[in-house]
């Protein structure tokens, strides 16, 4: 039972009441024998405190004192309410966005995967820098040549995509599907939840079809079904088993419903996949042998890459650059998101340091209204310590409620910026509210409790304290002054740097959205048709019915054009290859490759529905089909570069692939301008168009619109089940809204910046114009003598506003200086980091100043108005 | 008013003892820090002193390691006082303490009284 305070009061006081008692009784007079008892007990408080001493350690008792004190900074800040609540909201700002996006941060980039011995899992990419290709993947000889000459790796787990139609979970949809061999999932680590998964048992040609689900497909779409197993499916043209549910884990490399055994597509048994050294599909995965490290496995599987490239110089063309990288399966699916939640952390960062000089700021003005406060204890006799004890019990009370709410905020912010950061790694699909926010909250709140616990200047025990003694008033000193602006400028400047990099953000974004690109954007629909066989040319009866197909939606009210193509412009770029062609008249120079030229199977009619212009000769009609010349349409820049006087009509035309079997001659019969289908920055484009109805190949249709082309949707997505019931229709958006839908996370990206921004913006102007607002009221008596002696209200105004404004001068100037220093750090570590333009640096000089003027007009308008009379005799 | 002759007479406490002290003051029944503090004066002949800034901080220290234990009572003087009760666990330590205290004694003993070596 610990004594407290009063029972030791209580016990000396028994024991001083015995003393004078036996005094007393032995005839002292009665006060001689009280000052005998006293002074022979000593000094009561050191007795006291030594008992006390003995129940409670030092620092129960500092923290019982910084209580005692927070309950009184809760007292004295509820007279304060405006002050509180402008801490509060500044702290709770920078604290939130910290706490939100470190949680995103942690579990994207720090959280470990769900597979078991990820730290050996590595993921082996090809890439041809030469073809602008970042990731060629493998094909299956390739994966046997490592698989038979590479011992650091223990095993190698493949994974292809391919697009079944799936029939027998509801309406029969076109679904992007998982291949993979037997090993596949004991290499990547993973379990099942319910049934099997897929094992070497399920590999080769005569092993039974069957397929896995998703966790999340398995989850959502099925709800859970636990008599899924056993079920049997059908996959485009051949029935597989289902025999059991993945774990949830990181959908990587691709985000699919069902994964199968190689059986169950008849692609990968064909002839071309298992001996086709350029069909490359296959991504690849392995698991180091125990004992050996990621650099041993990356220096040998370099080396074997580099003998296959040797062995094979047909399928690995010198052009093409190919080359090998092994990463950690980890930092692979984490690296796309790791430039852009850096990039948001430093910005939340940059916030909180803002809240935090802003905040101080506050504080600071409000311990010089303090001021007589601290010095009447300091001449009391309350330590140094003691002081700052009150200051921190205020400053932590003030950050405990920031970082509360603070926390509240992150909760939703948690899964806003989880959303964005999905586009760039699917890990953030993952990511959840959990302590880490709490944690990071408490954290940043202690920090910036301390700081601001020293932030204001005690009563000094050299200078003399008697003017805040005797009158209680504001004296704002120079030092006290220097560090306001101080703190005002450090939030310009850190402003300043945010602007600039929103500001470069957003200048980049309007460059993209406003480019030209050629198409008539707003009225032209890109539908998908998944055709049922995944690729491939189909019969003339199939044919027929696509063409009865546009004949019929022709008719429906509203449109105006309908065609079919093969490539929805930037939707579907990266997915078809450039080819190489040559042509009559252009010989390419000794040692130089033919040229590449994009394959665009369109048809007829389609740049008059598209509204690209046809530059010389004309559009496709129904007479070029199979049977009838051979005809192609070239862009512009092929006829311009290829042909010297960019006159390419009637030429001869051949591809010179083998894929496109033995050359055969096209006669060019127009040329049209130069549209990128596949950058969203447009630039030149070597495109050659082919008719479908020669090639029979088309998964796109397109149709022009007049008025709202959303509206003709449900008659068009009619007319096609009234032909097909089997049909799929998908991703119907008209040209402009895919490509908006292309450039989303670049959008995003400013629009997340520019959200921190216009955060930082806010908080550092309510800074300035605190400086400026607290800077008058305490010459409120300097202006009136001023206005007193004969100065003019509007010398007055701009005295207050060139303070301003050299606030904000300072401050930018710093943070250019501070930008520039730090972009030169960053560019090291940051790719793509791009240094903002002149112009993209005075608009956010500009906006700042502009700020900072609006806000300093108060504070100015104030100091001009001064009642003389009443400013002389305020003190 | 203590004499100075008395204040020279006066002996300090030896570091450790004062503990044994007070366990074995209490051992003639419970007492207030007062009468401790007075008891072992008047045993001692008046040759040691507890100051109340040594006797209150150790009494608490006694109580707090389970040796003691505290109750209030009124005391003589009609005033509400605290006291103290040796605890068998008390008892146990006094007998240890009073056993290393007579070893203690006995060994300075023969190195003070111990008689000159023949050379």
């Amino acid at each position: 039972m610990r004594p407290d305070q009063r029972e030791l009061d209580e016990e000396i006081r028994g024991h001083l009441a015995i003393s004078i008692k036996e005094r007393i009784d032995r005839g002292e007079d009665p006060e001689a024998a009280r000052l005998a008892a006293l002074r022979e007990f000593g000094y009561v408080p050191a007795v006291r405190d030594s008992m006390h001493r003995v129940w409670y350690s030092r620092g129960f008792d500092a923290v019982t004192a910084l209580l005692q004190e927070m309950r009184i900074g809760i007292r004295s800040l509820r007279r304060a309410p405006g002050l509180a609540v402008t801490v509060i909201v500044t702290l709770a700002l920078g604290i939130g966005a910290n706490a939100a996006i470190f949680s995103v941060v942690r579990g994207v980039l720090l959280r470990p995967l769900v597979n078991r011995g990820a730290d050996q899992l590595v993921y082996i990419r090809q890439s041809a820098p030469g073809l602008g290709a970042a990731n060629t993947t493998f094909s299956v000889p390739e994966i046997d040549d490592f698989k038979s000459r590479v011992t650091t790796i223990g095993a190698f787990g493949d994974f292809s995509t391919i697009d079944f139609t799936l029939v027998g979970f509801g309406e029969p949809r076109v679904v992007r599907a998982g291949v993979v061999g037997g090993s596949y999932f004991d290499v990547m680590g993973l379990r099942p939840v319910l049934g099997r998964l897929l094992a070497p048992s399920d590999d080769g040609p005569n092993a039974a079809p069957v397929a896995i689900l998703t966790y999340r497909f398995w989850s959502s779409a099925l709800n859970s079904d636990p008599t899924v197993v056993g079920k049997t499916v059908r996959l485009s043209s051949r029935p597989a088993t289902i025999v059991g549910v993945l774990e949830p884990s990181v959908p990587y490399p691709a985000d699919t419903e069902i994964i199968a055994n190689v059986v169950a597509s008849p692609h990968h048994l064909g002839a071309t996949m298992v001996t086709g050294r350029t069909h490359r599909m296959t991504e690849l995965f392995g698991r180091l042998r125990p004992g050996t490290t990621l650099e041993d496995a990356r220096a040998e599987l370099t080396a074997v890459h580099a003998a296959m490239v040797k062995d094979h110089p047909d399928a690995y063309s010198p052009k093409a650059d190919v080359r090998l990288s092994v990463t950690p399966l980890r930092d692979q699916i984490a690296s796309p998101a790791r430039t852009i939640l850096l990039v948001l952390l430093g910005a939340a960062a940059i916030v909180f340091i803002i809240a935090c000089s802003n905040v101080a700021n506050l504080i600071l003005a409000r311990s010089v209204r303090r001021e007589g406060e601290l010095a009447v204890r300091s001449a009391l006799g309350a330590s140094y310590g003691a002081l700052r004890r009150t200051l921190l019990g205020e400053s932590l009370v003030l950050c405990g409620a920031g970082a509360v709410l603070g926390v509240v905020l992150a909760g939703p912010l948690v899964s806003l910026i989880a959303r964005f950061a999905s586009r760039f790694s699917v890990r953030a699909l993952e990511v959840t509210v959990d302590t880490t926010v709490l944690w990071v909250g408490a954290g940043l709140a202690m920090t910036a409790a301390v700081l601001l616990a020293y932030v204001p200047r005690l009563p000094s025990s050299f200078a003399p304290t008697g003017l805040g003694l005797t009158n209680g008033s504001i004296r704002i000193t120079p030092a006290t002054n220097r560090r306001l602006r101080g703190f005002a400028m450090t939030q310009i400047a850190f402003s300043f740097v945010l602007l600039a990099a929103a500001g470069t953000l957003l200048a980049a974004l309007l460059a993209l959205q406003g480019a030209r690109t050629g198409y008539d954007m707003k009225q032209v629909l890109a539908i998908d048709l998944p055709t049922i066989g995944a690729i491939g040319v189909r019969d003339a009866k199939e044919m027929a019915f696509y063409q009865e197909m546009t004949r019929r939606i022709d008719e429906v009210p509203g449109v105006t054009g309908v065609v079919l193509g093969s490539f929805v412009p930037w939707r579907d770029a990266g997915s078809f290859p450039s080819f190489q062609f040559r042509v009559d008249g252009y010989t390419p120079e000794n040692g130089e490759e033919n040229p590449h030229a994009r394959f665009r199977i369109i048809g007829p009619g389609f740049f008059s529905v598209l509204g690209v212009p046809v530059l010389a000769g004309r559009d496709f009609t129904d007479e070029d089909r199979a049977g009838n010349e051979p005809v192609v349409i070239v862009s512009q820049s092929i006829a311009q570069r290829l042909f010297p006087d960019g006159n390419a009509l009637n030429r001869k035309f051949w591809w010179t692939e083998a894929l496109f079997g033995k050359p055969q001659p096209r006669r060019i019969v127009g040329v049209v301008e130069d549209v990128d289908d596949e950058n969203v920055v447009p630039g030149p484009a070597f495109t050659v168009y082919q008719p479908v109805l020669q090639l029979r190949a088309a998964g796109r249709l397109f149709v022009h619109v007049t008025g709202d082309p959303y509206a003709v949707v449900p008659s068009v997505m009619q007319v096609i089940h009234a032909m097909s019931a089997e049909q799929a229709v998908e991703r119907v958006a008209t040209l402009e809204d895919v490509r908006a839908e292309v450039l989303a996370p670049e959008r995003l990206n400013a629009l997340v910046l520019a959200g921190f921004a216009g955060i930082a913006l806010l908080i550092a102007v309510v800074g300035v114009a605190g400086v400026l607002a607290f800077s008058v009221s305490a010459r409120t008596r300097e202006f009136g003598i001023r206005l007193a002696v004969g100065s003019t209200p509007r010398r007055l105004l701009w005295s207050v506003l060139s303070e301003g404004a050299l606030i904000v001068s300072i401050g930018i100037g710093a943070g250019v200086a501070g930008a520039y220093a730090f972009a030169g750090v960053a560019e090291t570590y940051i790719e793509s980091m791009r240094t903002p333009g002149v112009l993209t640096v005075l608009g956010a000089a500009g906006i700042l100043v502009g700020a900072a003027l609006v806000a300093s007009l108060t504070p100015a308008a104030r100091a001009s108005h001064v009642d003389v009379l009443q400013a002389l005799r305020a003190e | 008013m203590t004499k100075p002759a008395d204040e020279r007479r006066r002996l300090d406490l030896l570091q450790g003892t004062l503990d044994m002290l007070i366990l074995r003051t209490l051992q003639w029944g419970p007492q207030h820090g007062h009468g401790i503090g007075q008891a072992i004066r008047q045993q001692s002949d008046d040759l040691l002193k507890v100051e109340t800034g040594s006797l209150y901080p150790a009494l608490h220290r006694l109580e707090k390691r389970g040796w003691l234990k505290s109750e209030w009572d009124i005391s003589e003087a009609n005033q509400r006082a605290k006291y103290y009760r040796l605890t068998p666990a008390g008892k146990a330590q006094l007998s240890r303490e009073a056993d290393r205290w007579s070893q203690l004694v006995h060994a300075i003993g023969r190195i003070m009284n111990a008689a000159p070596r023949e050379e």
